[in-house]
């Protein structure tokens, strides 16, 4: 038992309730996420790892009950969850703790930049951060059905609170596909509970494992996969739900945009790990996720490079990288799955880093159309500069973070056999680099339109704090890798 | 057979009521129909041996839904006239 | 004959509910119709999960005072999935309550229901902030 696992969820969700309280006192909403949001990085850094049984229901055979009959110990009931049990391990602290840094940068350049503290936005950042939390920890795959449509209806909300054109549209058009999306993985899950009889990942894992070779059960078990792959492919808007995804972040507010991606990661990879727990032996497991990884990264840098928009076009570049991650599990072993999530870690910082720093071209100039901008670079040259390392982090150049797990990946590309994966790799990410700097120039370089008007006059200090944090973070990140790479291939090779 | 019967019943009645609730162009008949659908499934759900899912069943799914549709056709409009 | 088993009868309605649902998602325009036809999918859903966890000739599962323990466990339907239903019940009416009200903003800012004409009038290349 430890009491500060489910703290991690629990304190975020009555943030939310208590923000949403005191809506319209401005300054009380303000002290409070700004103290929230600095605690729960160091409560992820505080806890220590272990399992959390819900109500205290661990399994039988950790009880020690004496003299208990053998038909008893010999069956499957003697290991069985019988609770929602939280599992807090290196990966998970690695993730919620970026999240949380995420989290708290994000209400910092907001709170900082708006005059008026928006108590809803806040409640929905706060329950944004306790449902993807909560899908990290939980090693029940019930509850993660729950987090899963919280988290969809949070990501609505984002979308319904921010001021951009045509936001109401895009959030229905999101919660229609999430009313098929998510009963599509409740059914999944339901299969597996039907051929299980629980719907905890352990157990569920331990029975697949002996049935999958089976030929009754296998075509029952494909079925299973296939609808809670689509439930992740929504989730975590790989193909065909790409579109739909990058509209979705670029109707938030910047600020909101941030937290938007950085939930759609953790979703995807809180997903993919229950997958690979579940289904890991299944033959067609590493075909189908490169498959799909692919595809999300040819169609997101393609999609990107057409974009005018640049918000649409971080959003998509942002999607596409999000296959890096299914690459590494697709290639599979421990060495290619650390570099996928060390991937998704340094996707989730960069573009947090390009939505906030160019987030602030909206707000001198109320537009995100790159053919109406330019010259911007005269304005605040040290911001332009920090940007412009940012996109060539998320490219791919060193010394940046986006560099180190990117060759990871191609090394274990070369290693297992697949020459080809590690060039599309490398052409992919040239590709984004071109697709990067074609933008920055049009907002920065050439020279400024006549008609281009400012609303405001200048950046305020907070964002460009925020954009310094985070980029030292990357140079951190891409000069220290192990400090991340270490406890994450610790917890892989748990999974193994 | 008895309790055969019933069965067949209410699932033909649920069926049909979700059928026609697509295919009216009265909306409110929909909002109705939908919450005969809602009733179905909870007596489905008492036969099926879950009489407290069946109880949530029937305030949501007859009760509650019907209504925040109604609602939502009388801010809006009554016809379909797609 | 075989087809007629409570269990089966059930989980062929939960699957033509889905699909009636899935159909109505995809080519009904009206918007309301369409919510209703995802709250099918919803409740198609559940009456799946429920009737996995029956028992035909059991028990409700609640364990009454007098009851043989050994008798109730052999002959009570499986609890687990009910009480999931519960929790996804409310998650539908939730969800659903949601899309009444995009479609509320929307009916007042567009004067239709219409999917076709609310939902696809933005060209999806991103032309415009």
């Amino acid at each position: 038992m430890n009491i500060s696992i489910p703290l991690i969820v629990i304190i975020p969700l009555i943030a939310a309730l208590f923000l949403n309280l005191f809506a319209g006192k401005n300054k009380i909403i303000k002290v409070l996420a700004f103290i929230v949001g600095l605690g729960l990085p160091i409560l992820t850094l505080t806890t220590s790892y272990g399992l959390h049984y819900f109500g205290g229901h661990q399994p039988l055979a950790l009880s020690n009950i004496a003299n208990l009959s053998t038909y008893i110990t010999n069956s499957s009931l003697y290991n069985l969850h019988p609770a929602i049990t939280y599992a807090y391990t290196p990966i998970a602290k690695v993730f919620i703790f970026a999240l949380g840094i995420v989290v708290f940068l994000s209400i910092f350049s907001y709170l900082n930049s708006e005059n008026k503290a928006s108590g809803p936005f806040l409640f929905m950042v706060f329950m944004a951060t306790a449902s993807v939390s909560a899908l990290l920890l939980s090693d029940d795959l019930f509850n993660m059905y729950v987090f899963f449509e919280i988290a969809a209806l949070i990501q609505t909300g984002i979308i319904i609170a921010s001021s951009a054109k045509d936001n109401y549209e895009t959030a229905l058009k999101y919660m229609i596909l999430s009313s098929i999306g998510g009963p599509i993985l409740l059914l999944g899950i339901t299969i597996l509970l039907a051929i299980c009889g629980s719907v905890n990942i352990t157990d569920i894992s331990l029975a697949i494992s002996n049935l999958v070779h089976t030929p009754e059960a296998s075509g029952v078990v494909l079925f299973a996969f296939s609808l809670i792959f689509f439930g992740w492919l929504y989730a975590s808007g790989l193909p065909p739900f790409n579109v739909i995804k990058s509209l979705v972040y670029s109707k938030a507010e910047p600020y909101g945009s941030s937290v938007l991606q950085a939930m759609s990661l953790i979703s995807l990879i809180a997903f993919i790990i229950a997958m690979f727990r579940i289904f890991g032996t299944l033959d067609i497991f590493k075909g189908v996720m490169i498959f799909i990884s692919i595809a999300s990264m040819i169609l997101g840098v393609s999609m990107a490079a057409m974009q005018t928009d640049f918000r649409r076009m971080i959003a998509y570049l942002s999607v596409g990288e999000l296959g890096f991650v299914g690459l590494g599990f697709g290639i599979g072993g421990n060495f290619a799955i650390t570099a996928g999530l060390f991937q998704g870690l340094n996707e989730m910082i960069v573009t947090t880093l390009l939505f906030i720093g160019l987030g602030t071209v909206v707000y001198l100039t109320n537009t995100s159309d790159t053919r109406k901008l330019g010259g911007l670079i005269g304005k605040n040259t040290f911001m332009a500069i920090m940007i412009l390392l940012g996109g060539l982090a998320m490219a791919g150049v060193p010394p940046f973070n986006g560099f180190r797990s990117k060759l990871m990946i191609v090394e274990a590309a070369l290693n297992t056999g697949f020459p080809e994966i590690a060039v599309i790799i490398i052409l992919i990410s040239i590709a984004t680099f071109f697709v990067f700097v074609k933008a920055f120039h049009s907002i920065f370089l050439k020279p400024q339109p006549r008609d281009l008007t400012f609303i405001r006059d200048s950046i305020p200090k907070s964002i460009l704090f925020t954009v310094l944090v985070l980029l030292i973070i990357c140079l951190i990140l891409g000069l220290y890798p192990e400090l991340v790479t270490n406890p994450i291939s610790q917890s892989i090779g748990g999974l193994l | 057979m008895y309790e055969l019967i019933i069965l067949i019943i209410i699932i033909i009645v649920t069926l049909l009521s979700a059928i026609l609730a697509l295919v009216r162009t009265d909306l409110l008949e929909v909002a109705i129909l939908s919450g005969i659908t809602g009733l179905g499934i909870a007596l489905l759900f008492q036969l099926l041996l879950a009489p407290d899912v069946a109880l949530t069943q029937a305030i949501v799914g007859a009760g509650i839904i019907p209504v925040f549709l109604a609602l939502a056709i009388k801010k809006t409009t009554r016809v379909d006239d797609g | 004959m075989i087809l007629l088993d409570t269990q089966l009868l059930t989980l062929f309605t939960a699957g033509a509910l889905i699909v009636i649902g899935i159909f109505a998602a995809i080519y009904i325009d009206n918007i309301i119709k369409k919510i209703v036809g995802l709250s099918f999918i919803e409740e198609g859903v559940n009456l799946f999960i429920i009737s996995l966890g029956y028992k035909s000739g059991g028990v409700i599962p609640i364990l009454l005072p007098g009851m043989n323990i050994k008798w109730f466990a052999n002959n009570s339907a499986y609890p687990l999935p009910q009480a999931l239903v519960l929790t996804s019940i409310v998650i539908g009416a939730s969800t659903l309550a949601v899309m009444l009200a995009l479609s509320m903003v929307l009916y007042k800012k567009h004067g239709s229901l219409s999917a076709s004409k609310i939902l696809n009038h933005e060209s999806d290349m991103g032309d415009e902030l």
